[in-house]
């Protein structure tokens, strides 16, 4: 009987860690541009050359780090900070479906990268290191 | 572009402090049942109660963690909003509530597949950050127009 359990908890946790895997890669995955999204604002552009559209929630504990440390890979690009959940049909627009998403824009508002997840952004920082 | 909040936002909290909390949650109720002892369920269910009811300082392991982790951590990159991991609480309570049920009306099979269920969502949450919980809260949040701030900087 105890083994029975043993091997339901182990197959749980197995499950478990495929799972975060799973949802870790997800996260990291680096999706580069597409014709599908729309142009960046030009409100959130405030006519610089660069731009980084750091989405947000409320609760996210790696958004900040992933701003800094874009803000300390790209000095020359202006940094924006959206808040998925007040601004729901910007994150709509750019298919954002989890935080942090960091949109590169160029000075006419077109995208150049997307990163999805902290791992995706560090990949970048650090290739450009 | 941000619309104001209708009320004042809660007081931030430290993400690891749930973290922790889902994490010894999830391993309590594993071993709880390779060991066989249900009453582990009700025991843990009235945990997440008192945390979700008077807060942080209540819940004894977001209090273990405050008092006995935290000083010994670096401080927060991030604080976060309690109400998402709040909601993700008060839906495990519940859950396990209805297995503390089950147990009772002699359905043990029921009452270990709920109790189970939360194990491997805490258990998820802890490793990976994906918190279930939390994401219905903002759902409902996005369509009830609830404002939730936005996170804070850390100290």
């Amino acid at each position: 009987m105890i083994l029975a359990r043993v091997v339901v908890v182990v197959l749980l946790l197995f499950g478990v860690l495929l799972l975060t895997r799973l949802y870790r890669s997800w996260r990291g995955a680096v999706i580069t541009d597409r014709p599908l999204h729309p142009l960046v604002p030009a409100v959130l552009l405030a006519g610089a050359e660069r731009t980084w559209v750091v989405f947000t929630t409320p609760y996210c504990a790696g958004c900040g780090p992933v701003e800094e440390s874009l803000r300390a890979s790209d000095p020359g690009a202006r940094i924006v900070r959206v808040d998925a959940t007040r601004e729901p049909a910007l994150a709509q627009a750019f298919s954002v479906r989890s935080a942090p998403t960091a949109v590169l824009a160029d000075a006419d508002g077109l995208v150049q990268a997307r990163l999805v997840g902290t791992e995706a952004v560090h990949r970048w920082t650090a290739a450009r290191a | 572009m941000a619309s104001s909040p209708r009320t004042a936002p809660p007081k931030a909290i430290d993400p690891r402090g749930p973290r922790f909390n889902q994490a010894v949650l999830a391993t309590v109720l594993l071993v709880a049942f390779v060991a066989n002892r249900p009453w582990a369920v009700p025991v843990l269910a009235g945990c997440l109660l008192a945390g979700v009811v008077g807060g942080p300082r209540f819940g004894p392991f977001l209090a273990f963690y405050a008092a006995v982790i935290k000083p010994r951590l670096a401080p927060p990159g991030e604080l976060e909003d309690p109400r998402p991991p709040r909601f993700a609480a008060t839906v495990g309570t519940v859950v396990l509530a209805a297995s503390t049920v089950a147990f009772v009306a002699g359905n043990v099979d029921v009452g270990w597949a709920l109790a189970l269920i939360v194990a491997v969502l805490a258990g998820l949450a802890a490793t990976s950050g994906m918190c279930v919980g939390c994401e219905i809260y903002l759902l409902v949040a996005r369509r009830r127009g609830i404002s939730v701030p936005r996170h804070t900087a850390g100290p």
